[in-house]
C-alpha cells in the first residue's frame, strides 16, 4: 500500500510538533538512535530527528504526518520526505525576527512539491506578536502569484490545526465533500 | 483539561535534549493526562534517563550518587536490565508509562516519599493546560495604551492584549443543524423556488451591518477611535488593533443585526470621536478582533438572503482566503472559499457545482463581501486573471476520509 503523508515545515519552534501531535492519534515520542555505552552490543545507527504522527482512517487506511527537522536548511532528506505527500503544511512562528524571510525560505525550498500539491500556511504566536497581520502575508504571497489559504494557528489548539489541513485538503479539491 | 484525582509524579528528564524534553513534556500532559509533569532535578521525585545516550552510563552514575533513593527509569531502544532501575522500551507509548509509574508508586507508597500531596501543594506542578507565556503580574495598563506603536525590531508580549480573550477564541464551525439555529429563518422566503431566490436580497444600509462598515472606514481613515451610537448599545471602534468594543453577547447582536432599521434608527446613528476617559470601565473580555465581529454581523444580517450592491448574476472570486480559525464557519465555507479563491463563479453555479444550499452560498457571500474579500468579475477579463481552477486532486477517497476524520474527531 502507499504510504500517503502531510508534511508540516517551517521554523525551529513554529509549531510543527504541536500541531502533529494535536491531530496525531499515536502522539510518539521522538527516538534517537546514537551509540550508547549501556547498548554497545547494538550497530550504532543514526536516526534522523523527526517529528511524526499518524490519522487513523476509515478503512483501515492511515494518513502519515511528518514534520521536517528543525535545521534551517534544505537537505536532501526533504526531498525523499515529499515522495507521496499529498500537499504541505508550513508554519510560521509570528515573533520571529523575519516572519516574511522565513516564508520565502520554504516557499523555495519546497517549490516544486507545493507547484504539484498544495500548501496551507499557519501563522503561530499571533497571541504573542500581532504583526505582521494575516493580510500583510496575503499582500506578500500575492507577489509570489500565490493564494494559499493563511489562518492564524495556535498549534496547541486541535481545531486550529484541524481547519489548516482541513483547507489544504479542499484546495486540492473543492469538489470533496464528507 | 481538569487535574486527575492523583498528585502527578514529579519527573526529571536526561540525556535528552531541549526538544525530546518539550515533546516528553507534552506527551506527558496530553496521551498521559497529566500522569506525570517534568520538573527540575532538584524538585524530582523520580529520574528518567536515555539510556541511548552516548554518555548515558556517567548520567546514571551521577544520579545514583547524587540522589540515592529516587527511583530511576531508564528508556532505550534496547532491552535493559541494570539493577535498581525500572525500565521503559522505546517507542516509549501511554501503557509503558503508566505501568512503570504504578509500579513505582507501589514500592514506594508505604514510605510516603513519593507523590505527597502536601509536597506537592508547595509546589504546584505545571498545570496541565498549555499556559501562555505570559508574565507572572499583569500591568495595570489604561486600555489605550495597548494600542501604542511598539518599538520598531522589538517584539513583546503584550499582557494586555492575552486579556482580550474574545480575539482569541477558535472558529465555531456549524453543523446544518447549528446554521438554522443560528442565523433563524426567513420565513418569507422560499429558497426551493428559483424566482424567490433571485429576489432574496437585503440591503446592507439598512441595516446595523452598513453603519458599522461605514464607521470602520472612517476609523481606519482618521486612525482613530469612534464610537458609533445608536437605539442599540454603543459600538467603539479601535483602527490600530483592529478591534471592537461592545457590551453585547451575540445573541443580543444577532437579534440587532437582524433589524432592517426605519427612519428612526437610522436617524439616531451618530459616530463620534471616542472618549477615552472612562476606558477603565471597559471589561477585557468584551473586546473583539474587528473582522470576527463584521463576519458574524453579516452573517446574521444575511440570514441567507444576497446583499443588495451585488449582482446575482455575475460571477464572484476571492481575493484571499478568509481566516477561518477566527470566524465562525457555515455549512461548506471551506469547500466555498477554496473553490472561489481559485475561480470565479456566479452565486448560482456554486450552488449547483458545490451542491450547497442557496441560502448558505448566500450567507457566505455576504460575510466574504462585508470583509472585502469578496469581488465580482466584469466578464471574461478576470477570469483570465484569476487562477485555475485546481486539478490536482490526488485521490478522492482518500481525501475524503482524511475529511472525514478531522471532521468526525
Ligand atoms: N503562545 C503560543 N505558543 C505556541 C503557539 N503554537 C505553538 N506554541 C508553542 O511553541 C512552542 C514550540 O512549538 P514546537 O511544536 O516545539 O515547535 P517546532 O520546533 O516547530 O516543532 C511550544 O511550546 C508550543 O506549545 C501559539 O500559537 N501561541
Ligand atoms: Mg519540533
Amino acid at each position: 500500500m502507499s504510504q500517503y503523508k502531510i508534511i508540516f515545515t517551517g521554523p525551529v519552534g513554529a509549531g510543527k510538533t504541536t500541531a502533529i501531535n494535536s491531530i496525531s492519534d499515536v502522539p510518539p515520542v521522538k527516538t534517537d538512535a546514537a551509540a550508547s555505552d549501556m547498548t554497545k552490543n547494538r550497530k550504532s545507527s543514526t536516526t534522523v530527528a523527526m517529528d511524526y504522527g499518524v490519522m487513523n482512517l476509515a478503512g483501515g487506511e492511515k494518513i502519515h504526518l511528518y514534520g521536517t527537522p528543525g535545521q534551517e536548511r534544505f537537505d536532501f532528506m526533504w526531498d525523499i520526505l515529499t515522495v507521496g505527500g499529498i500537499g504541505l503544511i508550513l508554519l510560521l512562528d509570528n515573533t520571529r525576527a523575519d516572519p516574511f524571510q522565513d516564508m520565502k525560505f520554504f516557499l523555495d525550498a519546497f517549490g516544486k512539491f507545493i507547484n504539484d500539491t498544495s500548501v496551507a500556511i499557519g501563522v503561530t504566536q499571533m497571541d504573542l506578536s500581532g504583526k505582521p497581520t494575516i493580510d500583510d502575508y496575503h499582500a506578500q504571497l500575492q507577489t509570489y502569484g500565490l493564494k494559499p489559504p493563511v489562518f492564524e494557528v495556535d498549534a496547541r489548539e486541535k481545531n486550529d490545526v484541524s481547519l489548516l489541513v482541513q483547507a489544504l485538503l479542499y484546495s486540492l479539491d473543492p469538489g470533496l465533500a464528507e | 483539561m481538569k487535574k486527575g484525582s492523583h498528585t502527578p509524579a514529579r519527573i526529571a528528564l536526561y540525556g535528552m535534549d531541549d526538544r525530546t524534553c518539550k515533546t516528553m513534556e507534552m506527551y506527558l500532559k496530553g496521551p498521559c493526562r497529566g500522569v506525570a509533569v517534568v520538573v527540575r532535578e532538584t524538585e524530582a521525585d523520580i529520574d528518567v534517563i536515555d539510556a541511548d545516550h552516548p554518555r548515558a552510563k556517567d548520567i546514571l552514575d551521577a544520579r545514583k550518587a547524587a540522589t540515592p533513593n529516587r527511583p530511576i527509569i531508564l528508556l532505550s531502544l534496547q532491552d535493559l536490565r541494570i539493577d535498581n532501575t525500572f525500565f521503559i522500551k522505546k517507542p516509549v507509548n501511554v501503557t509503558q508509562i503508566v505501568d512503570v509509574l504504578g509500579k513505582i508508586k507501589a514500592a514506594t507508597a508505604p514510605r510516603k516519599v513519593f507523590f505527597n500531596p502536601v509536597k506537592a501543594a508547595e509546589t504546584p506542578p505545571a498545570p496541565v493546560e498549555p499556559v501562555k507565556q505570559a508574565p507572572p503580574e499583569p500591568p495595570r495598563k489604561m486600555a489605550m495604551d495597548v494600542y501604542a506603536k511598539k518599538p520598531a525590531g522589538v517584539k513583546h508580549v503584550d499582557v494586555s492584549e492575552q486579556q482580550k480573550t474574545a480575539k482569541h477564541q477558535s472558529a465555531v464551525q456549524l453543523n446544518e443543524g447549528g446554521f438554522t439555529a443560528f442565523l433563524g429563518t426567513v420565513s418569507d422566503i422560499d429558497f426551493e423556488d428559483s424566482a424567490q431566490l433571485l429576489t432574496a436580497c437585503y440591503d446592507p444600509r439598512q441595516s446595523f451591518l452598513g453603519y458599522v462598515q461605514s464607521a470602520y472606514k472612517t476609523a481606519n481613515l482618521q486612525s482613530r477611535a469612534l464610537q458609533l451610537n445608536s437605539i442599540w448599545k454603543p459600538l467603539i471602534i479601535f483602527p490600530e488593533s483592529q478591534e471592537i468594543w461592545l457590551d453585547a453577547d451575540d445573541k443580543q447582536l444577532r437579534a440587532f443585526a437582524g433589524m432592517t432599521l426605519g427612519k428612526n434608527a437610522t436617524g439616531s446613528m451618530v459616530l463620534v470621536p471616542f472618549d477615552n476617559g472612562k476606558a477603565a470601565d471597559r471589561a477585557m473580555d468584551k473586546f473583539q478582533n474587528m473582522n470576527t465581529f463584521i463576519w458574524k454581523l453579516a452573517l446574521w444580517t444575511s440570514k441567507g438572503r444576497f446583499p443588495i450592491g451585488l449582482d446575482i448574476q455575475r460571477p464572484v472570486f476571492l481575493v484571499t482566503w478568509p481566516n477561518f480559525t477566527r470566524l465562525v464557519i457555515t455549512p461548506d465555507a471551506l469547500r466555498m472559499a477554496a473553490l472561489l479563491v481559485s475561480t470565479p463563479k456566479t452565486p448560482l453555479e456554486v450552488v449547483s457545482l458545490l451542491r450547497v444550499k442557496p441560502q448558505y452560498v448566500f450567507a457566505f457571500i455576504s460575510a466574504c463581501h462585508a470583509l472585502g474579500l469578496l469581488r465580482q468579475s466584469e466578464r471574461q477579463v478576470d477570469t483570465v486573471i484569476a487562477a485555475e481552477p485546481p486539478q490536482k486532486s490526488t485521490n478522492k477517497s482518500l481525501l475524503r476520509k482524511i475529511l472525514g476524520k478531522l471532521l468526525g474527531a
